[in-house]
Order: C-alpha cells, then sequence, then structure tokens
C-alpha cells in the first residue's frame, strides 16, 4: 500500500498494483493449501453452497407447500421420503436443503453487518484516540459484556418477525469483539513511521483511515467474518428454534422449532431432530475450520503476508 | 424453553479453539438436548402414594393464573380452581350438563319472573369453621354491583340485578330489572362475607397472601407459587361428600413435551388439555403402558375473525383494519377458499370436528348448522368470483388489486404459542395466495395488544363456550364495545350489529328453554352471514392420564367429555386413586425409543466432541511454531 511514488516505467502503476495482488493471492493460496483442516472446511462449505444455490433444481420450488404435501404427517424414513415427513407431510430432506438457504443467508448477512460495525467502530476508536476513542470503546465494553443471546431475543420480540430483523438482531449484538480486535491492529498500524510521513505529507483523517489503516487490518477483519459466521449461524439457529424467527419461512432452526410444536421430542420422533442439529453443526464447524486457517495464514504478527 | 438451552454455547467468539469446540457441541446440542428430556436421563419417578400414605394428584398445566381472587379471575385454569375453592349457587350435572343444585338447594321465581328465591343448605361450612349462609351470598352479589372493582370478571351477571337481599340465613332473593334467562345459572363463586368484608381494594387483592384460603369447595388451597405450582388439600367435611385425593397439585410445565415426559416418568398424574396434546404426542400416549388418553368432543371453537373496523361505544373509529374486510363479499370469499376438511385431516389430524356455527355440537340444543344454500362451502372458484364481484380482480402478475390499484394484501394475528395457528397460517398463505391475496402471519407472544387496539386484519380467534351460551354471545353484542378507543372491553371482535343485538336482549329475557335454544340459533345464524366470525374447527380435548395412579375419574359429559375445565368440579372431585400406585413400572414403553435416541444421541456427541478434540490437538501444534 505504499505505491508509485517512482515515476512509473512500461506496466503503468495499476497493473503493477494488479500483478502484486495476483502474486499475494497466490501466496495466500499456498498457505492456506498446507492446512488440511481448512481444506476440508472449504469443500464441505462448496457442496453445502451449491446445495443452496440449487435447490429449487434439486428438490423443487413445490416441495414447501403444505397443501401440496405429498406424504402423511410425520412418517418415518423411508424410500419414497429418506428423512421421513413433517406434520404436513412435506419431505424433510427437501425442507433441509431449502433451509440451507436461509441459514447461509442469515449467517453471511448477519456476519458482514456485524464485522461491518466492529470495523467502522474500532478503526475510528483506533485513530481518534481522545475522548470519542474512550467513549466508544466503553460502549463496546458495555456490549461485550451483555450476553448477546438475551440481547438479541429481545431485539427479535420486539421488532416483527422476520429474516431482517434475525440478521439486524445478530448483526448489532455480536460486534464488540471484532472492534476491540481492530481498534488493537489499528493502534499498532497507526505507530508505525510510515503513518506519521502521510501525516506530514497532509493526509487527514478520512485518508489514513482509509488507504493506510483499512488495507492492514483487512486480512484480521476477513478471518474475523469467516468465524463470526459461524456464531451467528448457531445464534440464528438458536432464535428461530425458540419460537422468534419468521414462522413461514423454512429454516433450520425453524425445522426444530416446527418438531418441538409437533411433540416430536416426546414421540420420539428421532429423524425430525436430527438432520437439522446435524446441519447447523456442520456448517458452524466448516466455517470455524476455513476462519481459523485464513486466520493463521494472515496473522499479522508471523508477518506472513507483508 | 429458554432456560433450558445450554447457556454455554453463546460466548462472544474471543477464543477460536473454544468456539471450535463450542460450535459443533451446541449445534448439536441443540438437536439433542430436548430430546434428552424424553430419555432415561432425568430425576427418578416420583410416586402419587407419598411416603406418609396421603394420595396426591399432580396435574400438569401451562396457563398462568391470573389472579385467584374470584372478582378478578377469567383465565380457564382460574376459574377451574375456583369451581375447586368455593361453591356456587348451582352446578351442572356431570352427564348432561343440566342445572343441579349447589350451594342452593332449590330456587323459584315470581310470577313476573322478577323475583328469584333460593334456598341455601345448611350443610355448607366455611374451612374456619363459620356456616356458609345466605349472607355470604347476598353480600357477594352486593359487592359486584356496587364495587366497580369487584365487577371485573363477573359483572354481566350482575348488571340487571335491582336487588338482592338475605331475608333469612337460608333464603336468598333477588330482584331484576329485565327478566334474565341466565338465573340458573350464575357461574359466581360465593365468597365468605367475613374473611373478604376486610378487602380493601377488590380491583388489586389477588386471594394469594394468607394461606389456607377459606372456602366452601371440595378442596380447599393451602399454596400457590406463581408459575410453579397450585397445592389443594381435600376438604373432608365437604357436603357432598369428600374428595377421594388426599391432595390435589396443579404443577407448571410452560412446555408441552416437558409435561408429556413428565407423565411418561410418573411425575404427574394428568397433562392438561389446554392446550390440547398434539396428535404425535396423543398417538405415542396411546401406546404406552398404563397412560390412558381421553379423546373427547370440546368445548371450544376454532375461528377466523375478521377486523370490522374497531370503533367505540361512541362510534370513534380507531385501528387499522383493511378496509376490503368492510365488504361482505370478500369475507365470504376469504372464508370459501378455506378447506375446512383438510385443517380437521392435516392440522388436527381428526382431533377436531369442522366448523359449522357458533356454538359447539357438544350443547346439542344450542348448536346450529347453516343451511345447504347459506353455507360458505370450500369453493375456490366461487371464492375468485365473488371477489371480482366486489371489485377486486387479478392483474397481470396474478394479484387481486382494489380500484386503487393497490394489492389486496392482509395480515392475520397469530398467537405464538399455538402451533396450530401457525400451521393453518402456512395453508391461509397458500389458499389465498392461490386467489392472488397476500397474507402475512404475525405470530405475536401478546397479541392483546394489537387486538384491543383494533390493529389487525384478521385473527385466529377461539373461546371456551360454557352451558348457558350467554357469555361467548354477550361479546359480540354493540353493549360490549370499549368506551374509549384502545382499552380492554368485554368485545372480542369489535362486532356491532343491530339484528344481533335485537336478538340477544329477545334471548335473555326468555325464560322457556326451546324458545331461547331458537332464538340463540337465529343469532348464529345472523353472526354466520355477516362473516365476521369464521368458524373453523371445534378442537377435541386430547389429554392424558396415569391409570396407574388414577384408577377413574369422571368426565363430562360423562360419555366421551373433557376432563380438565369443566364445568363443574366432577373430574377432580370423582377422581379415585389406583390401589398400590407404584411407580415401579413408569418410564416403561416409550422411554425404550427414548433410550435409543439418547444413546444415539450421546454416541453423535461422543464422536463429534473427538473430532474437535484431536483437531484443537493438531491446530495447537500448529500455533506453537
Amino acid at each position: 500500500m505504499t505505491t508509485t511514488t517512482d515515476a512509473a516505467p512500461a506496466p503503468g502503476p495499476r497493473a503493477l498494483t494488479w500483478a502484486r495482488r495476483r502474486q499475494a493471492a497466490g501466496r495466500f493460496w499456498q498457505q492456506y493449501r498446507g492446512h488440511r483442516a481448512g481444506l476440508v472446511g472449504l469443500a464441505v462449505l462448496a457442496v453445502i453452497a451449491l446445495t443452496a444455490l440449487a435447490a429449487p433444481l434439486l428438490v423443487g420450488e413445490g416441495s414447501r407447500s403444505v397443501t401440496a404435501a405429498p406424504g402423511g404427517p410425520l412418517e418415518s424414513p423411508s424410500a419414497g421420503f429418506p428423512l421421513g415427513t413433517d406434520q404436513f407431510g412435506r419431505s424433510l430432506l427437501a425442507l433441509l436443503v431449502w433451509g440451507t438457504r436461509v441459514s447461509l443467508t442469515v449467517g453471511l448477512l448477519a456476519a458482514f453487518l456485524s464485522v461491518a460495525i466492529g470495523t467502522l467502530v474500532g478503526i475510528t476508536a483506533g485513530h481518534f484516540k481522545g475522548w470519542y476513542g474512550n467513549i466508544v470503546m466503553r460502549i463496546t465494553d458495555w456490549f461485550l459484556v451483555m450476553p448477546t443471546l438475551v440481547l438479541a431475543i429481545a431485539l427479535a420480540t420486539v421488532l416483527s418477525r422476520s429474516v431482517w430483523t434475525t440478521i439486524l438482531a445478530i448483526g448489532v449484538t455480536t460486534w464488540p469483539t471484532t472492534a476491540r480486535l481492530v481498534r488493537a491492529q489499528t493502534l499498532s498500524v497507526e505507530s508505525r513511521p510510515y503513518i506519521e510521513r502521510s501525516k506530514a505529507l497532509g493526509g487527514g483523517h478520512g485518508h489514513i483511515m482509509s488507504r493506510h489503516v483499512l488495507p492492514n487490518v483487512m486480512p484480521l477483519v476477513l478471518a474475523q467474518t469467516t468465524l463470526v459466521i459461524s456464531t451467528a449461524i448457531l445464534t440464528e439457529a438458536t432464535l428461530a428454534f425458540l419460537g422468534l424467527g419468521d414462522p413461514t419461512i423454512v429454516s433450520w432452526g425453524g425445522l426444530l422449532q416446527d418438531a418441538r410444536e409437533a411433540g416430536a421430542v416426546s414421540s420420539g420422533n428421532w429423524w425430525y431432530l436430527a438432520p437439522p442439529g446435524l446441519a447447523i453443526a456442520v456448517v458452524a464447524l466448516a466455517f470455524t475450520l476455513c476462519g481459523r486457517t485464513v486466520e493463521s495464514v494472515l496473522n499479522p504478527k508471523l508477518g506472513v503476508s507483508r | 424453553m429458554v432456560t433450558r438451552f445450554p447457556s454455554r454455547s453463546f460466548r462472544p467468539p474471543g477464543r477460536r479453539l473454544r468456539i471450535l469446540l463450542a460450535s459443533g457441541a451446541a449445534a448439536l446440542a441443540l438437536a439433542a438436548g430436548s430430546v434428552v428430556l424424553g430419555s432415561p436421563f432425568g430425576p427418578s419417578p416420583q410416586e402419587a402414594q407419598a411416603a406418609d400414605g396421603k394420595s396426591t394428584l399432580t396435574v400438569a398445566v401451562a396457563q398462568s393464573v391470573d389472579s385467584l381472587s374470584p372478582f378478578l379471575a377469567q383465565r380457564l385454569v382460574s376459574t377451574s380452581i375456583h369451581r375447586l375453592m368455593y361453591d356456587y349457587l348451582t352446578n351442572y350435572d356431570a352427564k348432561d350438563s343440566r342445572t343441579i343444585p349447589g350451594l342452593a338447594t332449590e330456587w323459584e321465581t315470581s310470577a313476573d319472573k322478577l323475583t328469584w328465591t333460593y334456598t341455601i343448605r345448611s350443610d355448607s361450612k366455611w374451612s374456619d369453621g363459620e356456616k356458609a349462609t345466605a349472607e355470604d351470598a347476598a353480600w357477594t352479589f352486593n359487592k359486584m354491583m356496587t364495587d366497580e372493582g369487584a365487577a371485573t370478571s363477573n359483572g354481566s351477571f350482575v348488571g340487571n340485578f335491582k336487588k338482592v337481599t338475605a331475608t333469612g340465613p337460608d333464603k336468598l332473593v333477588i330482584e331484576l330489572k329485565q327478566p334474565q334467562a341466565t338465573m340458573t345459572a350464575l357461574d359466581v363463586p360465593i365468597v365468605p362475607r367475613h374473611v373478604w368484608e376486610k378487602v380493601g381494594d377488590f380491583s388489586k387483592f389477588n386471594n394469594d397472601t394468607k394461606f389456607p384460603v377459606v372456602g366452601n369447595g371440595p378442596f380447599i388451597l393451602t399454596d400457590y407459587k406463581v408459575d410453579s405450582y397450585v397445592k389443594l388439600k381435600a376438604n373432608k367435611d365437604f357436603w357432598r361428600g369428600a374428595p377421594k385425593f388426599d391432595e390435589l397439585v396443579f404443577r407448571y410445565y410452560k412446555d408441552q413435551d416437558a409435561a408429556v415426559a413428565a407423565l411418561r416418568k410418573g411425575e404427574v398424574s394428568f397433562v392438561a388439555g389446554s392446550p390440547s396434546l398434539t396428535p404425535a404426542q396423543a398417538e405415542s400416549l396411546k401406546t404406552t403402558d398404563n397412560i390412558k388418553v381421553n379423546d373427547a368432543p370440546g368445548r371450544r371453537f376454532y375461528a377466523l375473525a375478521t377486523n370490522p373496523g374497531a370503533r367505540t361505544k361512541d362510534g370513534q373509529k380507531f385501528g387499522d383494519g383493511h378496509p376490503a374486510l368492510l365488504d361482505q363479499k370478500v369475507r365470504r370469499a376469504l372464508f370459501m377458499a378455506v378447506d375446512r376438511t383438510a385443517i380437521i385431516d392435516k392440522v388436527f389430524q381428526g382431533y377436531a370436528m369442522e366448523g359449522e356455527g357458533y356454538i359447539p355440537p357438544r350443547y346439542g340444543s344450542y348448536f346450529w348448522k347453516p343451511t345447504a344454500g347459506q353455507k360458505l362451502a370450500y369453493d375456490p372458484a366461487k371464492a375468485a368470483a365473488l371477489l371480482d364481484e366486489a371489485g377486486y380482480r387479478k392483474n397481470s402478475a396474478g394479484k387481486r388489486t382494489g380500484k386503487d390499484g393497490k394489492a389486496l394484501d392482509f395480515r392475520i394475528l397469530c398467537h405464538a404459542t399455538d402451533p396450530n395457528d401457525k400451521a393453518i397460517g402456512k395453508y391461509l398463505q397458500e389458499w389465498w395466495g392461490d386467489l392472488g391475496i397476500g397474507l402475512k402471519v404475525d405470530c405475536l407472544d401478546n397479541v392483546s395488544d394489537p387486538w384491543y387496539a383494533g390493529e389487525y386484519d384478521l385473527a385466529f380467534d377461539g373461546w371456551s363456550v360454557n352451558p348457558d351460551p350467554d357469555f361467548v354471545m354477550s361479546i359480540h353484542t354493540c353493549a360490549a364495545l370499549p368506551a374509549k378507543a384502545k382499552e380492554s372491553a368485554a368485545t372480542d371482535n369489535f362486532i356491532c350489529d343491530k339484528q344481533y343485538d335485537e336478538l340477544y336482549a329477545k334471548q335473555l329475557a326468555e325464560y322457556d328453554p326451546a324458545k331461547r335454544a331458537d332464538l340463540v340459533k337465529q343469532m348464529e345464524s345472523r353472526l354466520y352471514d355477516t362473516g365476521y366470525m369464521n368458524v373453523m374447527a371445534y378442537p377435541n380435548a386430547v389429554e392424558a392420564y396415569r391409570t396407574d395412579q388414577i384408577e377413574s375419574i369422571t368426565t363430562m359429559p360423562s360419555d366421551a367429555g373433557n376432563i380438565y375445565g369443566q364445568d363443574g368440579y366432577w373430574s377432580w372431585w370423582s377422581a379415585v386413586p389406583a390401589d398400590g400406585a407404584s411407580g415401579g413400572s413408569s418410564g416403561d414403553g416409550g422411554s425404550s425409543t427414548g433410550v435409543l435416541i439418547g444413546v444415539g444421541v450421546a454416541v453423535a456427541v461422543l464422536a463429534g466432541g473427538g473430532l474437535l478434540f484431536a483437531m484443537r490437538r493438531r491446530s495447537t501444534a500448529e500455533d506453537r511454531e
């Protein structure tokens, strides 16, 4: 990010930057490949993402319809319904596939929101160290000690029940960790001499934060995002399971809630409960594995990439 | 639910190793945690017969007590408990719900039908030793007539009373302003004057400060803890005979599945059918040893209410009900697109009867069915034609729009705690979606606020009906509308219809049972035609009890009736403890699947944990570089 002060030779500055970025990506992949757990996680994620995208092709649009449900209520697994049916007679396998979409969407969007808030708060708090940074960090501390789930439940109860509410509830409750991490990194970046040089050359607050600090905290943010996704997916499932999700959409947590309401727990219909639970576990695990690998590759402390 | 959820799973992701473990374990626990409930890891079973030889009947309930004061209580659980604590003037026969003597042994009316004289029995005693007399009854009614705060729950009964006096210890005289048909169905608990005289503010006193509570019913309330338990002991001096069980405990299980698991283990003797057991629970309990499932026609109707335009008594409009619903054609079309047979077959899975008139068929003399020409049978094509006629035509996108070009989109208010509401909501979305109508299902924990504020288009609605239909009919009269906007009131759904009101006044003044029944049926017919309240189903009462703890229990009506929430105290008063009621065999049957599930889950958790642990080891090794 300390680009082009020399008068550029043949390949323009832009091309140079891109070439260097390509190189960095190649180097990143080289190192990522070395982590077996990360590869497994990535493979699992690829499969799940494909399933989510191809859901309409795999199981058909009509498989969520209650009026056109093909089976009887709560059938046990059979050739026709490999995972049995729910209380409306819909195939649970089909619902599980549809549920992938909601879990991934909510997980990704909520994680993105959370990390975006965290990054903004972290960088500004690290940059403006005075009273602003102090106040913001006290607010962050306050959010940090608040139990995330309780706060999310409170939010989801107050707002109307929809996917967006869930995303918002998760997003605004899980950002403090990111904010702390990013602030620490911002402080360390801002103590480097080139920031001082940039200031001396007349770089303003905006310039320093966006041109110098942000690119340097990006690797950390990326790793953090991947890790937050699994938390977000778990929280989404929890909220839906507690009956705080939108009851009209199909999600994994919602399936568990439906199972509970149908009395599947006390009547021992394990096939209704186990698959969504395992699916949540697998996705959360896959994201965590990837996140960990990305983190250890990009960890700025080890000085790998720069 | 919240309390049972493993709380450790949602730490902030500070330590990545921790979360790696936690995420896997938590998700597994999400699936497994609740399963473990029904499996054999719970505490050891309690027995019906305690060590000291006292027999205890434990009932699992979910509904919270609103108040233990008979002047304030409105919920089913509270009024049922009042039936047990206090005697009423009259009672209903367990067999056919006809009026039979309670605290009053006999009653007569004057020629002008305006003066009623009740003879109070001499063998009823309060639990503190004092005799129950006509004085107590007169005082109770007078209090309700003079104190606004004491008229909250049963004020409708005394609104028409002119004067109530006790002319002797055994003579109660009630003078009326107008004839009133409900005089032998006064569901008012009679309280002891010498105790209640000392109460200051009736609108605040909840009768839960001093135990045992003085009463004269078959049971005496000995202890109460909010959402934890209500304890009663048998009144050995009860005039109809002492109950067979020494103690009756209503214990709270906010989760139906937990209650069923407790029943399987023998921790409770009875699981209340309110809310009813789900079909899956009933099916699995039917095949369990020592458990009997009681599936009987219920007292409830389950309806689709449409907002007729919320307004106050003075006609001031409020709320934001959809204007399209003011058109009778639209209301009818909506209901004609509701396949009631599918609801019975799929949602209730046969544990309900198809809805017809307002009053369930269980009350035969008041049950009304629409005539063939009147009936809004399931017919989507006709519904579509009706909507076209009303001016809501489909546009190119398949959505129906009004003349203003706005799409026809409704909201429906649903109880987040009622699985049936959610399930039927899904069906409605599809049925009405086919008609080109959008539906948003608003499931809330507390529906009362938007409901009283009139901020809904449609709503899932239901009431338990008493043998005397006066109350459930009265909630649709103009007189029940709120005095001020958004205030709570007796009205159910802001219905105010002149024709209906005239019929209501007539039936209330009619003493001839056959003529009155006919008037009530005319009211039902009118209500059906307006389309404000469309009854979809009469859900059955589905409840279960342990036969190794309860030998016999009276249902009401005695053949094919419900046990919990009866109109009298018959079930708990008549319940006979099973001899040798030991918990030895408890946990049999269903728990074998429980064991399998438990083992399966344990294996899954261990395998997952092992995998995670292995990975954790490796990753720490990497971290050491």
